[in-house]
């Protein structure tokens, strides 16, 4: 009886030590473990980004405004192998400049060569985007930026690992000295950086724009003229209903989502759910957003799973009216365009090719 | 004390897991319901009896000279045609024989079942121009749609009672394998993007079934003895039927005329 209530009282002892263990841990966690975390405010030179012709100005987060530092530092991370599990891919492998920040293949290759799911969207104007990725899962450009980095089919590393690779590089602690005030590398202020170079990806002052904000009207071919007509006129091309332009920019984008009747399978099927998946709404299956037409004539091939080659093509699938679903968008119809219309309308789209911003390249070795 | 916590964890941890083994479950549980046993036997028709019928289609008339059609607004078209199209709608041969004429058994199998063919049907597109113009298939057939040409089309079966449907099939993309799955005689075909393609499929439930040739004459083969309604249909001639009884190993010559204007 004895020796029990000795055992108990032992007992009761080693109890109120663990729990005393676990206040005092907690405690240590509220002072230190906040009072550690690096600050994730861009600091150094205000950036204010200037929107060439056509666009408008780029919409900042407010906990995010563009520093030298931070643009210079996303850029290093954008060229950066490290971020992959075996320090091969880079943000760059799909987005590749030379390819307008696409990567010119109907579906992105991932870590060990494992295939996408989906085409590599251009990040040119990127910034605009009220939503990311096709199915717009990521509400702004610092929450996409990261994803990729982590996904086993991408770069497949966790950031875990992105943190501490790059914490192992003096020139990396210096940059993030630079940008955020420590040498902490963290996943906010990799995603920052990330965001604020993208944010400077713009292609603006094309051909169009010179002709259509620019007042220069001979700078589109007739052809173009005709095509621009077509484009958007809605009892023809009808285009412009979610590739839209406004009186003083056009961002080619409604940045909605959208069933064309891309991917039905011979059973009549969707084979990529796109939005719903998202959303759980109905009427999202198959929708997938609609991607800004600036410098489409070099991001081939097309549609969010790569099916369509030229724009041609393109411009022949929306002529027939795509591909009939039960989730079909109201604005896809039939439409009579003449092959002469068709060309036309290829030839605008030859004219929505902006001049890629210098200092968005691969950063030399000593920078 | 420590016991107590840790009955107080367990406590904790056990909903937590069942409430997510439980969601697992849900969400791998099969959806649709039981699969039942395919019970359907198939007619099969007994050689040692089995008949044919053939027949010639004819146009008893002057035929009116066929139209060329004009498909200069794509240029790739013209190209890829090889020569002048003219209009198919009424095909003609100097004999008066009329090709293109659909000759099908409208009634006579109520309550046999026929076992839907392997091979597909094959619907090219080829030259901006729908080859063959007119074809049969059994419903659940596969319809295998050929792009051979260098552009784009949309083929667009217009079915009222099938589900109507297009689809976009660029230069060199794969065939479509698509069913119907009820009988429909005939459902009209056209290219969404090339507004003078034209086919017509008829859809049946059994294999009975023939489009005339270019010298009219057509065949059924492999029948089964019996009375049936043979109906022809013709795209601007419009129907006709015949009440027909066919004996074992017969060889019937059915024909059909078309008076011309």
């Amino acid at each position: 009886m004895i020796q029990h209530r000795i055992e108990h009282s032992l007992m009761m002892e080693k109890g109120r030590r663990i729990l005393f263990v676990c206040i005092c841990f907690l405690a240590l966690l509220a002072v230190f473990g906040c009072k550690a975390k690096p600050s994730e405010t861009p600091l150094g030179t205000p950036v204010s980004v200037h929107p060439p012709l056509g666009l408008p100005a780029v919409p900042i987060p407010s906990d995010n405004p563009p520093t030298t530092e931070t643009i210079v530092l996303g850029r290093r991370l954008f060229y950066e192998p490290k971020l992959s599990k075996d320090d091969t891919l880079a943000c760059a492998a799909c987005h590749n400049p030379q390819h307008d920040f696409t990567d010119g293949q109907a579906l992105s290759k991932g870590f060990g060569g494992a295939i996408g799911v989906r085409n590599a969207p251009t990040l040119l104007n990127v910034a605009y985007q009220p939503l990311q990725f096709w199915d717009g899962r990521a509400l702004n450009l610092e929450q996409q930026a990261a994803s990729p980095i982590a996904d086993p089919i991408e770069m497949n590393q966790s950031h875990e690992v992105s943190v501490t690779k790059l914490a192992r590089d003096s020139v990396y602690r210096e940059m993030f000295q630079k940008a955020f005030g420590s040498e902490d590398v963290t996943l906010g202020r990799i995603e920052k950086s990330l965001a604020s170079f993208e944010r400077t990806l713009l292609s603006g002052n094309s051909a169009f724009d010179r002709f259509e904000y620019g007042g220069d009207k001979n700078v589109l071919t007739p052809a173009q003229v005709r095509g621009l007509a077509l484009f958007i006129n809605p009892q023809k091309g009808n285009c412009a209903a979610c590739h839209t332009l406004n009186p003083n920019y056009a961002l080619f984008t409604d940045g909605k989502f959208h069933n064309i009747g891309e991917g039905v399978a011979d059973d009549g099927t969707i084979k990529d759910p796109g939005r719903f998946h998202q959303t759980r709404i109905d009427s999202d299956r198959g929708a997938f957003k609609t991607p800004t037409l600036r410098n489409v004539a070099n991001t081939a091939p097309y549609m969010h799973d790569g099916n369509l080659k030229t724009l041609r093509s393109v411009v022949d699938f929306y002529a027939g009216g795509g591909n009939s679903n039960p989730y079909l968008d109201k604005e896809m119809k039939s439409i009579h365009l003449s092959g002469q219309d068709r060309s036309d309308l290829v030839e605008f789209l030859n004219s929505l090719t902006g001049e890629i911003p210098a200092n968005v390249g691969p950063p030399q070795k000593k920078e | 004390m420590v016991l107590k916590i840790r009955k107080l964890a367990l406590l904790c941890i056990a909903p937590a897991i069942l409430a997510t083994g439980c969601s697992r479950k849900n969400e791998t549980a099969p959806s649709g319901p039981p699969l039942s046993q395919n019970t359907v036997s198939y007619f099969k028709v007994d050689p040692s009896t089995a008949a044919s019928i053939t027949g010639t289609v004819h146009y008893n008339g002057k035929p009116t000279p066929r139209k060329p059609i004009d498909i200069s607004e794509d240029p790739a078209c013209v190209e890829a045609h090889h020569g002048k199209p003219y209009d198919e709608s009424v095909m003609v041969s100097r004999k008066g024989e009329l090709a293109n004429a659909f000759i099908y058994v409208k009634s006579g199998f109520e309550g046999k079942t026929f076992a839907t063919p392997s091979e597909p049907v094959a619907i090219d597109q080829n030259g901006c121009w729908f080859r063959p113009r007119v074809l049969g298939i059994q419903t659940n057939q596969v319809l295998k749609v050929v792009n051979s040409d260098p552009v784009t089309h949309n083929i667009h079966p217009m079915a009222e009672v099938n589900r109507a449907w297009n689809h976009s099939q660029g230069a060199g993309d794969p065939p479509l394998n698509r069913k119907f799955t009820k009988s429909e005689i005939m459902i009209p075909v056209k290219c969404n993007i090339h507004g003078w393609m034209r086919a017509y499929i008829g859809v049946l439930d059994h294999p009975y079934f023939a489009v005339s040739k270019e010298d009219g004459t057509f065949t059924i083969s492999n029948l089964p003895p019996g009375t049936y309604t043979l109906a022809i249909w013709q795209e601007k001639l419009g129907t006709q039927e015949q009440q027909i009884t066919i004996s074992p190993r017969q060889h019937a010559v059915v024909d059909f005329n078309y008076k011309g204007k």
